[in-house]
């Protein structure tokens, strides 16, 4: 239950720390440590070096963009919880920041770590998916921007290349009309969701985002979910959600088990029922 | 060794850590500070609960050196405080204590609640306590003793302080050694290497694997040279991504290892295989097992195929059953749910080599050696498949 040892480096700047991720052997970047900290202590992961990104004020800085919020990779989950950052999304992230885990691992979780580690069971993979996020990563060949849709390949798998980091999340500014459900099912509270239901719906602009997460995988996104109601998004969208086409769309993403995909889509119209609300 | 400052309930503390010790053993080992307990150490329990800069942290998966300047206080610094001298009290009265192992982290984040929660709410209570695990007394005790406090507390006008105290951004205990210049720590010892390729187990057994995927392709190949294909086990392992062979291989027993990597995760299965055919119903299998010896983990896997013939035999339906069971380590993850994925990728990946290879395509077949690295790979290997060849996956993998 204690790591293998490691060589620890901190970086002064995002530029070093691009440089300390080219060095020797296996490096692996950390931030709050509350994903990688758990596998370093169970030998899952043995890297050469860790690069603890922490100390980067590059990366703790938020700033309002135009129509983006703009979050630092290593802004932490209580960070969001207790309001420290401008918020866009009225409440919205606040409200899933405050349900992650539990408080001690909100005080050193980041953002960026959560995303990086792409868990499927992780909040904000599906959080920002349903917010339409883009993610700003940064190598040394310079910076690019990858929508949150397309970011995770599978589980703990992204489009993240080495020598590659996360910089910082750019969520658009809520509009006033939109709708936000979110619910997840966790045996326990904190523990790893085992169902994960997002949805934006704007009635007024008869559009809908809806994302099923932490299905083990990347998670299930509908850009335009008018299939899930009826054909349109009206006001009326939580008595027209069509659970059968919930089901089936999770049985078209290989979710084989009957039980799975009915706590799956339960969790989908608890989320729409609070977009209704 | 690397020399680290800390303030530890209030004093000044300097110390040499190796980089993996954790604030923990840091508190417990060197400092002396054993109130400070460990139970799961990888930040379920909460048993390790501390203050740093004056917010509670696991101090099992926090590291010294990444608190570098950080103020700590442990429960041995809470002897004076004086929410935790009401909660001690409180926790004597409501017998919120049997063993005690886990009271140090329950009154670390018992004091939080109490600052941060604007009342006395059960529900909120037991939601803000639930990372924190007792094993012998139960909650009831523990969760009116904190509703008590708070009570008392409103009762007496203290506000609540809904962030506890903190005002900055990022992980409590970081940026106060922010670098003016790039530091780089060594281990006390140089990092293991890599462990020597374990030997490979002498029996092959029968086994009932506990989770099986499907997958089938139709290629426009006679289902003789398909057959025929699964005979070569050369051919067949350098479809098998990350798979290498030793030796020559026999049907009877094949040698080799077979690399998997999932996220930060890597395996290297060293082991053996057997091969079975029934010429008559164009069908077999490959039964392996094998195991890594870096994560302590056994694998045991096997590959049942069937040919259909298609189109009056000019074309051929593979069909691929997948089992596969996991035990050790890799398995106590308690995520079987993610190695599933993985295996539905390295599938759909094996697949479409398969199928590839069977096209004639081997000019563009991936090294053996190399790492299943994301779906992108298998993307890229789709779309370089020649146009000549009809083909249908399904499954999982196939929609990854």
């Amino acid at each position: 239950m204690k790591p293998a040892p490691f060589a620890y480096e901190r970086p002064r700047d995002v530029a070093s720390a691009l440089a300390a991720m080219a060095g020797d052997g296996v490096v692996k970047v950390m931030a709050g440590g509350q994903s990688l900290g758990p596998m370093l202590n169970l030998r899952l992961v043995a890297p050469d070096t860790i690069v603890d990104i922490t100390g980067l004020a590059e990366l703790k800085h938020v700033e309002v963009a135009g129509e983006e919020l703009v979050i630092g990779a290593c802004v932490t989950h209580a960070d969001i919880e207790d309001g420290r950052i401008p918020d866009v999304t009225r409440g919205a992230m606040q409200r899933v920041a405050s349900a992650i885990a539990y408080r001690a691992v909100r005080n050193r979780g980041t953002i960026g770590g959560s995303l990086s580690h792409a868990d499927p069971s992780a909040d904000w993979v599906s959080t920002f998916a349903a917010l339409c996020a883009t993610l700003s990563l940064r190598s040394a060949k310079g910076a690019r921007l990858v929508a949150m849709k397309d970011f995770m390949l599978g589980a703990l798998e992204s489009v993240l290349q080495p020598g590659e980091m996360l910089e910082a999340v750019r969520v658009p500014v809520m509009s006033p009309s939109a709708r936000w459900g979110y619910v997840k099912s966790c045996r326990k509270t904190g523990e790893f969701a085992h169902a994960i239901g997002a949805v934006l719906i704007d009635p007024e602009a008869g559009r809908a985002r809806v994302v099923i997460g932490a299905v083990e995988a990347a998670p299930i996104i509908v850009d335009n979910a008018e299939e899930l109601f009826g054909g349109r998004i009206t006001n009326d969208f939580k008595s027209r959600f069509d659970a059968r086409v919930a089901d089936t769309l999770l049985s078209k993403a290989g979710m084989s088990d009957a039980a799975d995909r009915h706590i799956h889509v339960t969790i989908l119209r608890r989320a729409v029922a609070e977009a209704a609300a | 060794m690397n020399s680290v400052e800390l303030t530890v309930n209030t004093r000044a503390v300097k110390r040499d850590v190796e980089p993996r010790t954790s604030l923990a053993d840091l508190m417990r080992d060197t400092l002396d500070l054993t109130g400070t307990h460990l139970g799961c150490e990888h930040g379920v329990c909460g048993a390790c609960t501390i203050l740093v800069d004056g917010v509670p942290t696991r101090s099992c998966i926090t590291y010294a050196v990444a608190c570098d300047g950080a103020d700590v206080t442990t429960i041995e610094g809470l002897d004076d405080d004086e929410i935790a001298t009401e909660l001690r009290a409180a926790f004597t009265r409501e017998h919120a204590l049997q063993c005690g192992y886990c009271t140090p982290g329950m009154l670390v984040s018992a004091r939080d609640l109490v600052k941060r929660l604007p009342d006395a709410d059960e529900k909120q209570i037991r939601i803000g306590m639930s990372g924190n695990l007792c094993r012998c007394t139960g909650y009831v005790g523990i969760v009116r003793a904190v509703q008590s406090v708070i009570t008392e507390r409103r009762a007496r006008d203290i506000a609540p302080e809904p962030d506890g105290g903190r005002k900055v951004l990022g992980p409590a205990g970081s940026g106060h050694k922010a670098c003016v210049s790039s530091q780089k720590l060594m281990p006390a010892q140089p990092a293991v290497s890599e462990p020597a390729a374990a030997v490979a187990p002498l029996d092959i057994p029968d086994f009932t694997p506990s989770t099986t995927l499907e997958q089938k392709f139709t290629v426009a190949h006679a289902p003789a040279k398909v057959f025929a294909l699964f005979d070569d086990i050369a051919a067949v392992a350098s479809c098998l991504p990350g798979a290498t062979l030793v030796g020559t291989p026999r049907p009877e027993r094949v040698e080799g290892a077979i690399r998997v990597k999932i996220g930060p995760i890597s395996a290297n299965f060293n082991g053996a295989a057997r091969v079975e055919r029934d010429e008559a119903n164009l069908s077999g299998r490959i039964l392996g097992i094998g195991s890594d010896q870096r994560s302590r983990s056994t694998t045991q896997g096997e590959i049942r195929y069937r040919l259909v013939p298609q189109d009056d035999g000019a074309a051929t339906r593979v069909e691929l059953s997948i089992g596969y069971s996991l035990t050790g380590m890799l398995a106590q993850v308690g995520r079987s749910g993610l190695v599933r994925d993985l295996a539905g990728r390295l599938v759909a990946e094996f697949a479409g080599n398969l199928d590839r290879r069977l096209s004639g395509d081997v000019t563009s077949a991936p090294s053996a050696a190399a790492d299943l690295n994301g779906v992108s790979l298998i993307l890229g290997l789709l779309r370089e498949r020649a146009t000549n060849v009809v083909r249908r996956l399904t499954g999982r993998g196939g929609s990854a």
